[in-house]
């Protein structure tokens, strides 16, 4: 019924469907095509608080479409220096641009070696894909 | 378990997000909730409906049957004629909630709720007793299809003979749709114009019929809808489900539904005792809409709050897509009942500031549904 999950290279992942992009001392934070996908019309978005010190794993917001809540778990550790305010009137922006302008906040990371390790780059995440159902 | 396929099962297979509802597979959306919900309020959806409850009550004794087991006047019934009321416990909790119509003065049709099929069959089997009635589970041997919207009755009628514009709101009359033995409901649960098509003689292991009255139905206009843009529906038009608003543990009096409990009925029925005595007492609590004031989504279960003090909790809510707000049902003390009372419910660790609205139906009954003026 939809179209091929696209898998952006050069990001990391969480098997909850986060994306992190590490861009210069900050990591960009979101979830990925096949989370927007399953949640279908994103109709609302809480997001993380700003100035919140935030860990690798804790739900830090939430998305959700008209039927279901996700819970978002941040898939990194440290300090949220922005968030996506865009996304408060226009939530559509994540099925549109998962990795692009639906982005959720901004972080300055503590300690992103050790998070990156217990991430999934494309590759991995790609077959973590194909082991679920659709 | 397998999950139980209904009469247009086939279809959904190959068009909708289909999900286990109740240990149905049914869709959620083809396209898409919104514009499904959409499509009912500004024209005309139709809904697979064959998960519900369908049974034929014949005998001598029915209507006095239907009126033991029914909170409404089912006596008051004529033919051709259907009322929506509440089957109780003898301590006032909610069974169901079921519409029964007068095929015949021994014939009866009574249509409940899918999830609650096993549960309504062997409860009214059991209530049988002493009464010359008969019982035929129809759900499998019927398709069940609602054409909901402003445009529903133009739509039916382009496949329907005679005009189903002679069948009155709440009246059921015997129709060929797509050249096929059918009965037509004027009913539905979107809160809008519409119909509720029974598909006659068709068995859910090959139902033929039932598939030709819903791809004739598309054809001649109506989108089809899932069970996301059902909820919706449902919801802006403070429309009770069963399992959310509604229970065992809970009464019609405090649901909002005394309306349907005829005391006027001479004989005794189901709760009647129970009923009696909470409206000399009084309910201590009752279903209130409530429209947040702020960002965010209620859902079932959510606490609700005035300040510190938790006051009830969410029975149903989400977001209303015709008014583009979000809104809920809840249970709370009498003092919370008047509109514009300030509330708030706790959304993960967030109050979200609301209050109280008319709910039955949450919009505006000139511009929507099946009571607005017709453009």
């Amino acid at each position: 019924m939809t179209d091929e999950v696209k898998v952006e290279t050069g990001l990391y992942y969480t098997s909850e469907h986060e994306w992190a992009k590490p861009a210069g001392d900050i990591v960009v934070i979101g979830i990925s095509d096949y989370a927007q996908a399953q949640l279908h019309e994103i109709v609302y978005v809480e997001l993380p608080k700003k100035d919140a010190s935030i860990s690798q794993g804790e739900a830090v917001g939430a998305v959700e479409s008209v039927k279901a809540v996700s819970d978002f778990f941040s898939p990194v550790t440290g300090t949220v220096v922005e968030v996506n305010e865009a996304l408060l009137d226009s939530p559509e922006k994540i099925n549109g641009d998962p990795y692009g302008e639906g982005w959720i906040a901004k972080v300055k990371p503590s300690n992103w070696e050790a998070n990156a390790s217990r991430l999934m780059d494309a590759e991995k995440y790609k077959q973590h894909l194909a082991t679920l159902k659709h | 378990m397998e999950l139980k396929k209904t009469h247009i099962y086939q279809y959904h297979a190959e068009h909708g997000n289909v999900v286990d509802f109740g240990g149905y597979a049914m869709p959620v959306w083809y396209e898409g909730i919104i514009a499904e919900h959409t499509a009912v309020r500004e024209a005309c959806g139709i809904f697979d409906t064959s998960h519900m409850g369908r049974v034929y009550a014949e005998g001598p004794d029915v209507v006095k049957f239907l009126d033991y087991v029914d909170t409404n006047d089912i006596a008051s019934l004529t033919d051709g004629k259907g009322i929506y009321g509440n089957m109780c416990k003898p301590d006032g909790g909610i069974v169901d909630d079921l519409i029964v119509y007068r095929m015949s003065a021994e014939k009866f049709l009574v249509v409940y709720n899918a999830g609650n099929r096993a549960k309504d069959f062997a409860w009214l089997q059991k209530n049988t007793k002493g009464f010359k009635v008969k019982l035929t589970d129809m759900s499998d041997k019927i398709g069940m299809i609602a054409v909901q919207g402003p445009k529903a009755m133009d739509i039916l009628a382009k496949i329907s003979t005679p005009d189903p514009a002679t069948i009155e709101r709440f009246n059921i009359a015997s129709l060929k749709i797509s050249g096929l033995d059918c009965l037509a409901a004027r009913t539905g649960y979107t809160g809008e114009d519409g119909f509720e098509v029974f598909v006659l003689d068709d068995p859910v292991t090959d139902p033929v019929k039932s598939l030709k009255v819903w791809n004739d139905l598309i054809a001649a206009g109506a989108k089809p809808c899932g069970l996301g843009a059902r909820d919706s529906l449902r919801l802006e038009a403070g429309l009770w489900l069963y399992g959310n608003d509604i229970d065992e543990t809970t009464n019609p009096i405090e649901a909002g539904l005394k309306w349907v409990v005829k005391m006027k009925k001479p004989s005794y029925f189901n709760g009647r005792r129970a009923l009696e005595g909470i409206i000399e007492k009084g309910v201590t609590r009752t279903l209130v809409g409530i429209e947040l004031t702020e960002r965010g989504i209620p859902r079932h279960g959510y606490e609700v709050y005035d300040g510190e003090k938790k006051i009830g909790a969410v029975t149903s809510g989400g977001v209303a897509p015709t008014l583009d707000k979000s809104i809920a049902l809840a249970y709370l003390p009498l003092e919370y009942k008047e509109p514009g009372k300030e509330v708030q419910i706790k959304i993960r660790s967030n109050l979200v500031k609301g209050k109280i609205v008319k709910h039955h139906p949450f919009y505006d009954e000139t511009k929507y549904g099946w009571k607005r003026v017709k453009a």
